[in-house]
């Protein structure tokens, strides 16, 4: 049964526990009853023998189930490695983040013994929902993982068989759950855009709805909606099918949890428990469109089942490089500032029949990339070759062809410093010295670029100062320095922005947050001994401030990357046109595709900010150290 | 509520809320289980109804609940109706509204489904099922039906796995529709293929693949499916490999057409085939190892599993998948999930490779790759985390190899594994100075655990894994490190504790935080610096505290200069700190005191618990210290951490060590009730049989610690104490064991004039001394406390159930009885060991309501016999025997063990026995060789002699007297006290007559000896009649000189002299009391009786007697 997902169960809960969704597939059931039963015969040693739970538990056991979980584990998710409230038999005993993505269940608490253990459930939360997928494991691996959350011992070491780690290997219908997951997620909330792919001259990228939208008059950028209907024949069935389709077409937000939408797609994607295909917007073509006798299967190929349409009509080869660049500027010393890129090349092919595209990549071998990773439908290139040609076979839509991680080619688009000193406990002076764009030549253009100093736990009363450079506007807890205002972009120039000023802040308000302390707090809190002393001894008002202010600070979950609280930085948001920042890029001229069409190749590019942050100089900032791949 | 059944479902609503009852479960599903079957044909007859919309749903409902709605007694027609209603929808021409695609899809699904899972080989309905199935897929390329033939094959395909074989008679033909089909549906066709041949090899059928013979359409089902399972039971036997072989690389031209779960299902499939089949693991390389690169975590996953299965085909290739999945794990687009996952995968594959990999320098040069990924800054903190578990892992593994290799490695370029580790951190180094309970704490403190248990399992004891660990450069520098943050970062002292107990929780590594321990204790101490900010430390030193492998001495040092510290800083505004900080100091002590033994204590704790008494500003704490210095004093080391020990927590562990025993079988669960044991003292007494006179509760004070060596409990400190008695006790009473050859020369031999007087006093001591018996060589003098046993029936029954039949079969008479009793005695105060005692058999005590014990019943004669004599019976005679090291008086503490009727074991405390001060009076040893009638001469010698030498002129000071045995001597160094008692001679004489008659040995004046005389209880001693000579004679040995102070010092008030010379006039005799104390000390009354007063000269050879015979005179005659 090994290497092979199958699903037992899918259930969807709201954000108040309830289950709104169930499924169940008892052709998988079946198996896993089959394997218990074998399971138990096979192991008759008395003692040690003992049962998993063997049978689905109904939508209220689940929900109860749920919510127990959640009262024993502090939240949805859990603690995720073991803290003092962990308890033994819980997730957060085995000690490992991901229990807080792969979590168990105790189906029936008071009623049954131990044998009630339901794992693993692929947690995905999105939106209000938790999604939960029970996937098919075998009887043993439950069993292991009964030993690990049970162990009396102070946790696991990294180097023993039977580790959270080989079950995970072993264990595919886990991965395979949480894509069935993540694409349930995406229905229920209506998220279910493609890949963006931006042209600059033509009004329609998007699937059919963008090239009947588009004509009427919304120019200039727009994006692919989901759904990427094919170019279908212009049959008239086709055509009253599309009619059809419009309104079925899921809203971000508009309609959530559509029943009928997420079970015709579960009786599709997975018939019989066994995910074939998660294609959104395949399934849902097929389902709203069904096939003409006009669509004729290739002559001498075989379609793929990724491919069920075949384009017809004008022919073209769009490519977006999309790059977001992560950043952390210290200007300090003794910790390098540091840029990272992640980008991906998004494609379109409006090509007919089953062609294969190939290009070369160039500005790989370069060594700016760190890695890449392709779309099924690509031929890999062998690394280390010094010319990378790619070729794949286009499904339909727009689609990630590529993904890597690299480092900026070029200096980073925003350079300087942030200084805030906090002259009292209420008010702080500020300082900015930015220079935006230095070496970036035509026709890298920023079109916009914003600066955001959040203050998320002090209130902001007034804000002194004035910037070289565009305006200022503040909020309760944010101060927003727009240097560059959309409609004005810069280009082939730089430029240098400063802005000091100050900024005073309501009376800090020494809450003692009950709340998390006596949650997080295991041993005693006597700093009130402390106090006095210390405050005396503080060297400086800053270190006084963060004593203060870290008393409440709220622990962060696990998915954050560090306390964001507790650092004073300024974030900068941006979006650059014209070329990759990576230094990938793709020459029109050299894509092939074969068997030959004339199809004119586009390519865009843009890079847009992700965590672009200033990091206050004569504050803490987090750091790590960058080790060289 | 359910007796009524709800109404038959009709409209879509009805069947929409019947659905949701189903899912929800429960009392909402139960309601409608008396309609099961008929549910069924309902919703079948309500699929094929033309105006009905709710048709899918109700298909997949159907399907979901088969197990209940398809019932095992009316399943044949259910089904052949459900198979009937399939054939009607998938032969009906779609009309776009109520018969579309999706149901005929849904129907195919479900139908096969259901039959499938009610687990029925219906041969009827599953033939005609695969039938209608082939019918649909039997159309290859066919434009409009494409998605339904795809969705057919899926339940053929299932069909298959449910029944393996079924269909592998008629492969051929799936073979060529296989190669016909061209659409998206040709996936479905590959796997339908991929399956029954799947199917076919692992059951070894010989079947041509290529052979279409056999008709598809109408279906036969195969008499394999039918008849008994058998391996290669098929037809022929061995598999047709050529064929099989072309039909795999058929199947291996195709997989770039399936979707990444086709190609999950394919792959599970091809890898056993290529086994079986003999392909060449490279195939599977070349053909679908690309897939490594593809960024959808499915297909990953599928190599990996690939990898495990042909570990030799893909040598070379580790290096590959390492990088990839570690960079999977740096892909930022790709959800947080899959990252984890990659890391996860990348460890299990690791540990994989490290015990089934190749040579030494490959695995090597793979581990290294680990170490090109640290955490990154903007990676979520539960990647960093798994991330530094990787780090750790790799940095082990390199340690296994370098310690299997010899050589020295490092890592990366030059770096050793520390600094590896070091960097690691960094990513969480916020946690140095954020609050102890942020998630970057926990994610280090995680980190730390890890890498500190590294390589070492739970599972099994590697003994020499507990060296490596020791030895390990990480341990060495991991306790560094961690008591470099005790010292920089003090909000980290929790974190750190509770890092240190989570060790310590650990049956395994409980030594390893034992180590750490003593590692904070050996570092902690030197650079502590001594100010308020040591209070954050108290955690630490409270662990060091409980740990008995610890030394205290060096904490203790600490707390005695941190007390100092306080005492020092101590101001008006202060007050509240110091309080706070002292007691939390003696919470340490305290701690400490429960958890060691006393004698290691003993030194360091009472010094600064004596520091404290005298110096500290708060009275409370004062109070406190003083009153664990006491009982750490007196109490032996057992009785005080028990003592200490708060709550329930030692009653609870104490009848829980019965609770092992044979008879807890019968009722285990009165065992756990710790409330039964806890209140044992109020229903079973012993008491003593003479009360005593002075009410004495067990002495705190320190005084009585006087006598030279404490009892065996405060063993192994003796070097120590008797510097600290030498000097708090002006050394009032030399006692002195003397080996053999010293006594040869000692020292302090006297050298001294003997006239003959002395010389015939230390004659009779000599001889007196020679009779007591050195308890340290031989027995000791024992005395006698005599006490009865007895129990309340009536609490008894109510606390251990005893209203058992039989005592309701008798009635009242029916008393509990307790078997086999043993009491056994241990007590804090010198006495040596007490003997326990054994009483086989005790009555219980009838409630009082029918019985009058005591005086009460003395009132009637009959009464007074029957309660008597039941009273004897409700009681044991016990006596304590003690040898006591000390005249002191005491506490004798009781414990029971007891059977009750039933087998119950009983057992516990009782009230403890008080040893009072006169329980110790004795009778001199008589030496053997003097006749009866010379003792009272002989005692009358004895006292004068032993007065002369407790005056404190004496010349006998110096001279050790040897006791019997001729090992050990003692000194006498006397002491004297007056009192003056405001009694009644008349009242006195009865008084002495009743209590100290036996240690009478003179009596002088006439009126006196008349008065005695007349009492007749007083026998064989010496009758003085010179009245006259009374003050004289009684002061004879001492000289005026030396009485003067005492005059003085005892009539310091003017009145008191006069009344005092009032007594002296109206003097009319004088008695002379001579009280042995075991072991080998004496009381010497001499009481000067006036008419209405007595003044009582009191000598001793053991100074703190004197306050407890002060207390005893006094209650003697003053009450």
């Amino acid at each position: 049964m090994a290497g092979d997902c199958s699903i037992r169960a899918i259930w969807i809960l709201n954000n108040l526990d309830a289950v709104v969704f169930s499924r169940r597939f008892p052709v998988v059931e079946k198996r896993w009853r089959a394997a218990c039963q074998s399971e138990n015969e096979s192991s008759e040693d008395g003692a040690v023998k003992y049962t998993v739970f063997s049978s689905l538990p109904s939508d209220s056991e689940l929900a109860a189930a749920f919510s127990d979980r959640k009262m024993r584990e502090g939240s949805v998710r859990g603690f995720g490695i073991r803290v003092s409230q962990s308890k033994e038999g819980s997730d957060s005993w085995v000690d490992d983040p991901i229990t807080r993505h792969i979590v168990g269940f105790y189906i029936n608490r008071e009623e049954e013994g131990e044998t009630n253990l339901m794992w693993p459930l692929a947690l995905h939360i999105k939106g209000p929902y938790c999604i939960l997928i029970l996937p098919l494991v075998e009887p043993r691996h439950v069993k292991a993982y009964t030993r690990l959350c049970k162990r009396s011992d102070c946790g696991n070491a990294v180097t023993v068989d039977e580790s959270l780690s080989s079950l995970l290997l072993d264990l595919p219908s886990i991965t395979g759950a949480f894509m069935v997951a993540h694409a349930i997620g995406d229905i229920v909330t209506g998220d279910v855009a493609d890949p963006e792919v931006v042209v600059s001259q033509s009004p329609s990228v998007g699937g059919l709805l963008d090239s009947l939208t588009g004509s009427i008059g919304i120019s200039g950028i727009s994006r692919a909606k989901p759904v990427a209907a094919p170019v279908a024949s212009s049959a008239p069935s086709g055509a009253t099918a599309i009619g059809a389709l419009a309104p079925d077409v899921p809203k971000s937000g508009s309609r959530l949890l559509d029943k009928d939408a997420l079970r015709s797609f579960i009786s599709s994607a997975m018939p019989f428990g066994t995910p074939l295909d998660l294609s959104y917007s395949n399934i849902f073509s097929i389902k709203a469109n069904g096939f003409s006798s006009l669509d004729i299967p290739p002559q001498d190929l075989k379609q793929p089942a990724w491919k069920p349409y075949l384009y017809k009509g004008k022919q073209r080869l769009l490519f977006t490089i999309h790059e977001t660049l992560h950043a952390a500027m210290y200007d300090r010393d003794e910790i390098p500032d540091s840029l990272s890129v992640s980008g991906q090349i998004n494609c379109r092919a409006e090509l007919e029949g089953l062609p294969d595209v190939s290009f070369p990549l160039t500005g790989v071998s370069t060594s700016k990339i760190e890695t890449l990773s392709f779309h099924p439908c690509a031929q890999v290139p062998e690394r280390n070759v010094d010319k990378q040609t790619l070729m794949f076979s286009p499904p339909l839509g727009n689609f990630v062809l590529m993904r890597y991680q690299a480092t900026c080619g070029l200096g980073p688009p925003v350079k300087g410093f942030y200084q805030l000193s906090m002259v009292s406990e209420d008010e702080g002076a500020f300082l900015f010295k930015l220079r935006l764009m230095e070496g970036y030549k035509s026709p890298l253009t920023m079109e916009f670029c914003n600066l955001t100093m959040p203050f998320p736990r002090r209130r902001i009363l007034s804000l002194d100062g004035t910037p070289s450079i565009g305006t200022v506007s503040n909020a309760e807890h944010s101060v927003e320095w727009k240097i560059i205002t959309s409609g004005r972009g810069l280009s082939g120039k730089s430029i240098e922005a400063s802005f000091p000023g100050t900024v005073r802040f309501a009376p800090l308000q020494t809450q003692r947050s009950t709340s998390f302390s006596s949650v997080h707090e295991g041993a005693t809190d006597d700093d009130s001994d402390n106090e006095p002393e210390n405050a005396n001894n503080m060297v400086n008002i800053e270190e006084f401030l963060e004593e203060k202010m870290n008393k409440d600070l709220p622990p962060v979950d696990l998915e954050e990357p560090f306390s964001w609280l507790a650092y004073n930085y300024a974030k900068a948001s941006f979006k650059i046109v014209g070329a990759s920042l990576s230094g990938i890029s793709i020459d029109p001229k050299s894509v092939s595709i074969y068997p030959t069409v004339k199809a004119p190749v586009e390519i865009s590019s843009q890079v847009t900010s992700g965590d672009y942050i200033l990091w206050n100089t004569l504050g803490k900032c987090p750091s790590a150290v960058n080790a060289k791949v | 509520m359910a007796e009524k059944p709800p109404p038959k479902p009709v409209s879509p609503q009805d069947w929409e809320s019947l659905t949701e009852d189903f899912r929800h479960g429960g009392a909402r599903r139960e309601k409608w289980s008396c309609l099961y079957p008929s549910l069924a044909e309902l919703a079948l007859s309500s699929i094929l109804k033309k105006e009905f919309p709710f048709k899918i749903p109700l298909v997949i409902f159907l399907d979901e609940f088969s197990h209940l709605l398809f019932p095992s007694n009316s399943l044949s027609s259910l089904l052949d109706r459900l198979v009937e209603d399939l054939r009607t929808i998938v032969q009906s021409p779609i009309d776009g509204v109520h018969i579309t695609y999706s149901l005929k899809e849904q129907m195919m699904v479900s139908t096969t489904s259901i039959l499938i899972s009610t687990n029925s080989v219906e041969v009827r309905c599953t033939a005609a099922v695969v039938e209608l199935l082939l019918a649909v897929i039997n159309r290859p390329n066919h434009g409009l039906d494409r998605h339904a033939r795809a969705i057919a094959c899926e339940c053929l395909r299932e069909l298959e796995k449910a029944y393996p074989c079924l269909l592998s008679g008629i492969a051929g033909h799936l073979w060529s529709l296989c190669q016909s089909e061209r659409t998206h549906a040709s996936q479905s066709y590959i796997l339908l293929l991929t399956t029954v041949i799947y199917s076919i090899v692992s059951r070894k059928l010989s079947i041509s693949v290529l052979n279409t013979s056999v008709p598809l359409i109408p279906f036969n089902f195969p008499e394999w499916i039918l008849g008994p399972e058998k391996e290669g039971s098929g037809i022929g036997i061995g598999l047709n490999y050529k064929e099989l072989r072309r039909a795999m690389a058929f199947l291996l031209e195709w997989p770039r057409v399936l979707t990444p779960f086709g190609m999950m299902v394919f792959m599970r499939m091809v890898m056993p085939l290529a086994v079986a089949l003999d392909l060449q693991p490279s195939m599977l390389k070349v053909q679908f190892f690309g897939m490594i690169n593809s960024f959808h975590p499915v297909l990953c996953h599928v190599v990996l599993i690939m990898y495990s299965r042909f570990s030799e085909a893909f040598n070379e290739k580790e290096k590959d998948i390492m990088r990839r999945l570690l960079f999977v794990s740096l892909e930022m687009q790709q959800s947080l999930v899959f990252r984890l996952l990659s890391v996860h995968w990348l460890m299990g594959f690791l540990n994989r490779f490290m015990v089934h990999g190749g040579d030494m320098e490959k695995k090597k040069s793979i581990v290294k790759m680990g170490f090109m990924f640290y955490p990154r800054l903007f990676d979520p903190l539960s990647l960093k985390a798994i991330k530094l578990d990787l780090l750790a892992l790799c940095s082990i593994c390199i340690d296994s190899l370098k310690a299997r290799s010899g050589s020295d490695m490092f890592v990366g370029e030059g770096k050793s594994v520390v600094k590896l580790f070091q960097d690691g951190l960094i990513s969480v180094s916020a946690f140095k100075w954020l609050p102890h309970w942020s998630t970057e704490t926990a994610v280090a403190f995680r980190t730390l655990h890890k890498l500190l248990i590294g390589s070492s399992s739970h599972s099994e004891a590697h003994p020499s894994a507990t060296n490596e660990l020791m030895e390990s450069a990480f341990y060495s520098h991991l306790k560094g490190m961690l008591i470099d943050m005790i010292l920089e970062f003090q909000r980290l002292v929790p974190v750190i504790v509770a890092f240190v107990d989570r060790l310590l929780g650990c049956q395994k590594h409980h030594w390893l935080g034992e180590r750490l321990l003593q590692t904070m204790d050996e570092n902690l101490h030197r650079r502590v610096v001594i100010d308020y900010r040591i209070v954050s430390y108290f955690l630490v030193f409270d662990r060091i505290a409980e740990n008995k492998t610890i030394p205290p001495r060096k904490l203790l040092e600490l707390l005695t200069k941190f007390m100092a510290f306080l005492v020092e800083k101590h101001g008006p505004d202060t007050c509240g700190k110091s309080w706070s900080h002292g007691t939390k100091v003696l919470g340490i002590c305290r701690t400490m005191l429960t958890h060691h033994q006393s004698c290691r204590l003993f030194l360091g704790i009472s010094r600064l618990l004596a520091f404290t008494c005298l110096y500290f500003p708060d009275l409370e704490v004062r109070d406190h210290a003083r009153s664990y210095l006491r009982m750490l004093i007196c109490v032996p080391g057992v009785k005080l951490r028990g003592m200490l020990n708060l709550g329930e927590q030692l009653l609870g562990i104490s009848p829980s060590s019965h609770s092992e025993s044979f008879f807890s079988m019968q009722s285990p669960r009165q065992y756990q009730d710790p409330k039964k044991y806890r209140n044992i003292s109020s229903y079973i007494h012993l008491e003593r049989m003479i009360p005593l006179l002075v009410k004495q509760s067990w002495s705190l004070s320190l005084l009585p610690l006087g006598a030279g060596n404490k009892s065996k409990s405060f063993c192994g400190i003796r070097d120590s104490e008797a510097s600290i008695d030498e000097r708090e006790l002006d050394a009032s009473i030399q006692f002195q064991i003397t080996s053999e050859d010293e006594r040869v020369d000692k020292p302090w031999v006297p050298l001294y004039v003997m006239d003959s007087k002395v010389s015939e006093i230390l004659e009779i001591l000599r001889r007196h001394f020679s009779c007591i018996p050195d308890f340290r060589h031989m027995a000791g003098i024992r005395i006698k406390i005599p006490c009865n046993l007895r129990f309340d029936s009536e609490s008894f029954n109510h606390v251990w159930g005893g209203e058992s039949p039989k005592s309701r079969l008798h009635g009242v008479e029916a008393l509990p009885v307790l078997y086999a009793t043993v009491l056994k005695f241990s007590s804090p105060s010198p006495y040596g060991s007490i003997r326990s005692c054994h009483i086989p058999f005790l009555l219980g005590q009838p409630p009082v309501s029918d019985y009058i014990p005591g005086e009460t019943a003395l009132l009637d004669i009959d009464d007074t016999y029957i309660g008597s004599g039941e009273e004897e019976a409700y009681k044991a005679p016990v006596a304590i025997e003690l040898e006591p090291r000390e005249p002191t008086p005491g506490l004798v503490d009781v414990f029971i063990e007891t059977n009750a009727e039933d087998g119950q074991i009983i057992s516990g405390k009782l009230k403890s026995i008080s040893v009072g001060i006169e329980d110790l009076f004795l009778k001199a040893i008589a030496p053997p060789d003097i006749p009866e009638d010379a003792l009272p001469d002989y005692y009358l010698d004895l006292f004068n002699a032993l007065w002369d030498a407790c005056s404190s002129t004496s010349n006998t000071g110096r001279e050790a007297f040897l006791l019997k045995g001729g090992k050990g001597a003692a000194a006498i160094n006397g002491t004297r006290s007056v009192k003056l008692l405001d009694v009644p001679a008349d009242s006195l004489v009865h008084a002495t007559e009743h209590y100290l008659s036996p240690f009478i040995v003179s009596v002088t004046g006439e009126h006196l000896i008349d008065m005695v005389k007349y009492g007749g209880i007083v026998r064989d001693i010496v009758w003085k009649e010179e009245a006259l000579g009374l003050l004289l004679d009684a002061n004879t040995s001492g000289s005026e000189l030396n009485r003067m102070p005492l005059q003085l010092t005892f009539t310091e008030n003017e009145d008191e002299r006069e009344s005092q010379v009032g007594i002296n006039k109206r003097s009319i005799g004088c008695i002379e009391i001579l009280i042995f104390l075991p072991p080998m000390f004496h009381i010497l009354l001499q009481m000067q009786v006036s008419d209405v007063s007595t003044l009582v000269q009191i000598r001793t050879d053991h100074w703190p007697c004197l306050a407890y015979i002060d207390e005893y005179l006094e209650a003697l005659f003053l009450t």
